[in-house]
């Protein structure tokens, strides 16, 4: 039987990552996937990351893979694909199907990171084609290049919805609403304003009734749920759509944990998971989780907790000495826990704070809509009026990012040491107007404002990633942060240089009485 | 395991005829009734329905089987084991099975 140092199952970025950290201590490593292509997740995610440096923020997802990969096949890792791992049994063997066959090998050690599947919702209809989860979508278009539809309602509100949600838009489909059962938006609210001023009305408080339709999906039916979640009577909305695209969140794929016979724990709403020590080392010694199996969070964790878990495996067959696990553990340790901060971190689920960290109010409007209201905006420290070109930032959360700070040249821009405070302009800091805060910017939440451009115009400057690109001198209407329209928009500039990542820096002329409302274009039809 | 204990009577629902299991096609109404008939926890319930041992293993209807379960019994989810995890992980042909390699 062919053995391994180590043997990983699922090449998603915690796999992956895993498998680099112990090749680089000089093991032999394989990894098996069930796919036809390695990158688990990260190979959908077309948007750019959130984080600092250490966490490859500021990076698209699938870029982050390809680097990945490439790093673990410089390092010798043997990637095996279209390879479900069958079975992980006693003596920490794997049966595998590859081609006709099924294999065993065997591993020294063994890291499991399988990820996680979709949770799926029943509601009368939702076996009708057309019914599928956002994670499926996102597939459909990002790998496959097929449109899943071309009407889709998007159920969930989480960052899952969001980002799937804008991405339904980028491909070309119209979202006729997102609905969330939860009264708050789930996700990040710079995902959700990115949705909001496309347009996208948010229903909270809101399930699916039914999707009708009678050999597909031709409509949907939400309605508002009270406090027992128990639509309301009286309450129901209907639309015409083609889509359901359910983002309700993920469930831990434990299943190779379970046939191995590891220990697991009841975590409430995480369901059944592994124990684990702090390196991600099951109750079976030299069997490790790390990624999403080991509890949902996203691909930057897994990334780190894969590194984690790589080096444990490494140390604990005698590659790495303990003092220098040690020191590895701890500063990926420091790393995972900058990102395990703010409002949206794992320890603060369920919990709203009426203000943030620095006190200002968080905005009830961005949470219950998906946009901030006009009159609230002026009170975030990263939105001020100035003479010339000036950056507006309507980033109002504590969220673990900080790329603009980076990004500015000109130290415009200040984020601070904690990477989930709120951004906040420098006023004695000198803008030239490049545009890098916000092509770097993840959540697309900066702008470029000149409040007097001449002949009672001012410019407004948008991050646009769709096609076609505008041209100077395109028409079209400027819509507000809630998608309706507020004035007429005139392009003046369309820029997308290489150093932007494909995050189109579009300016349009708006009379000046609109420049702190225009925040989205739309071309004249 | 959940106790044994005597249920009140099978309320019929508006939504029983929604089929849950995909794969094997068994309804909300079917779950709840085997429920009524015994079938306390999801093991019971797969053998008895076979919901949740087609093609997708369960990996759908796991969750909503088990959410109709713990209701029926006015029980919290956290009360009910999952699926007791069986190899092959994904659905395999039996040729493939029995082309079984140990060597190189
Ligand atoms: C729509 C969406 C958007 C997201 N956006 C972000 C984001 O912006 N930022 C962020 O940080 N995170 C994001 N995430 C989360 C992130 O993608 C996941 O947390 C991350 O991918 C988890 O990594 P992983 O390696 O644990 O699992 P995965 O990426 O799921 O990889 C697991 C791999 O194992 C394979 N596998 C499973 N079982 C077997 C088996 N038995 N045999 C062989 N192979 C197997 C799977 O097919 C898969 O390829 C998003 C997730 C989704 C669904
Ligand atoms: S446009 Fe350039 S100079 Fe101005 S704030 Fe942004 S990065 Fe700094
Ligand atoms: S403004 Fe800065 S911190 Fe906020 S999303 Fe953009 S890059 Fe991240």
């Amino acid at each position: 039987m062919k053995r391994y140092d180590l043997i990983v199952a699922g090449a998603g970025p915690a796999g992956l990552s895993a498998a680099a950290e112990a090749a680089k201590c000089g093991m032999r490593v394989a990894v098996f996937d069930e796919n036809a292509k390695p990158g688990g997740q990260l190979f959908k995610q077309i948007h750019k990351f959130f984080g600092s440096k250490a966490h490859k923020a500021k990076i698209r997802g699938f870029n982050i893979g390809s680097e990945l990969l490439a790093e673990a096949e410089r390092l010798g890792v043997e990637v095996f694909l279209n390879a479900p791992v069958l079975g992980l049994y006693d003596g920490r063997e794997i049966l595998v199907r590859i081609g006709d066959e099924t294999r065993h090998y065997k591993g020294d050690s063994i890291i499991v990171a399988t990820g996680a599947s979709e949770n799926m919702l029943a509601f009368p209809g939702w076996t009708l084609p057309g019914v599928m989860g956002a994670g499926a979508a996102q597939t459909m278009m990002n790998i496959n290049r097929v449109r899943p539809g071309s009407r889709v309602l998007m159920l969930g509100s989480g960052n899952v919805g969001l980002v799937v949600g804008f991405q339904l838009l980028q491909a070309g489909c119209e979202v006729v609403a997102v609905a969330d059962a939860a009264p708050r938006v789930g996700g990040y609210g710079v995902h959700a304003a990115k949705l909001a001023r496309c347009g996208v009305p948010f229903y909270l408080s809101h399930t699916i009734v039914r999707a009708e339709g009678s050999d597909c999906v031709t409509g949907v039916t939400i309605g508002e749920v009270d406090s027992g979640w128990s639509v309301i009577p009286g309450t129901e909305k209907h639309f015409d759509a083609d889509t359901i695209c359910i983002a309700v969140g993920l469930s831990s794929a434990t299943g190779l944990l379970k046939t191995a016979g590891c220990e697991m724990e009841d975590k409430g709403p995480f369901g059944r998971l592994p124990v684990c020590d702090e390196y991600g080392q099951t109750s079976i010694t030299g069997i490790y989780a790390c990624g999403d199996v080991s509890g949902i969070e996203e691909a930057s964790s897994a990334m780190i907790e894969g590194r984690i878990s790589g080096a444990a495996a490494a140390n604990y067959l005698g590659f790495l000495p303990d003092a220098a696990l040690k020191a590895r553990a701890g500063e990926l340790e420091q790393a995972l826990e900058a990102l395990r901060e703010g409002m949206f971190a794992p320890k603060n689920r369920g919990k709203i704070p009426d203000k943030t960290d620095e006190g200002f109010d968080v905005s009830m409007s961005l949470l219950t809509r998906g946009y901030l209201d006009d009159a609230e905006v002026a009170g975030y420290p990263g939105v001020r009026s100035a003479a010339g070109t000036h950056p507006v930032i309507e980033c109002t959360q504590n969220i673990p990012c900080n790329p603009c700070q980076d990004a500015c040249p000109k130290g415009c821009i200040t984020v601070g040491e904690n990477i989930v405070a709120l951004p906040q302009i420098d006023a004695g800091a000198e803008c030239i107007g490049c545009g890098l805060c916000v092509a770097s910017c993840s959540g697309q939440a900066i702008f470029l404002v000149n409040e007097d451009i001449g002949g009672g115009l001012a410019s407004v400057t948008i991050p646009y990633e769709f096609l076609p690109a505008p041209k100077p001198g395109d028409t079209g209407v400027c819509l507000g942060r809630d998608g309706k329209p507020v004035c007429p928009g005139e392009v003046l500039e369309f820029k997308s240089p290489p150093a932007f990542d494909k995050t189109g820096l579009l300016t349009v002329a708006v009379p000046q009485a609109f420049c702190g409302r225009a925040r989205f274009w739309k071309r004249e039809a | 395991m959940t106790e044994r204990k005597l249920l009140s009577d099978l309320v019929p629902q508006p939504d029983d005829d929604m089929v849950v299991c995909r794969c094997e096609e068994i309804t909300k109404g079917e779950i709840r009734r085997a429920v009524h008939d015994g079938m306390f926890n999801i093991h019971e319930a797969r053998r008895f329905l076979r919901c949740g041992m087609g093609l997708c293993q369960g990996q759908t209807c796991g969750r909503l089987v088990k959410a109709i379960i713990a209701r029926e019994l006015g029980i919290s989810q956290s009360e009910l084991d999952d699926a007791t995890g069986r190899a092959p992980m994904r659905p395999t042909e039996m040729r493939i099975i029995a082309s079984e390699v140990f060597g190189e």
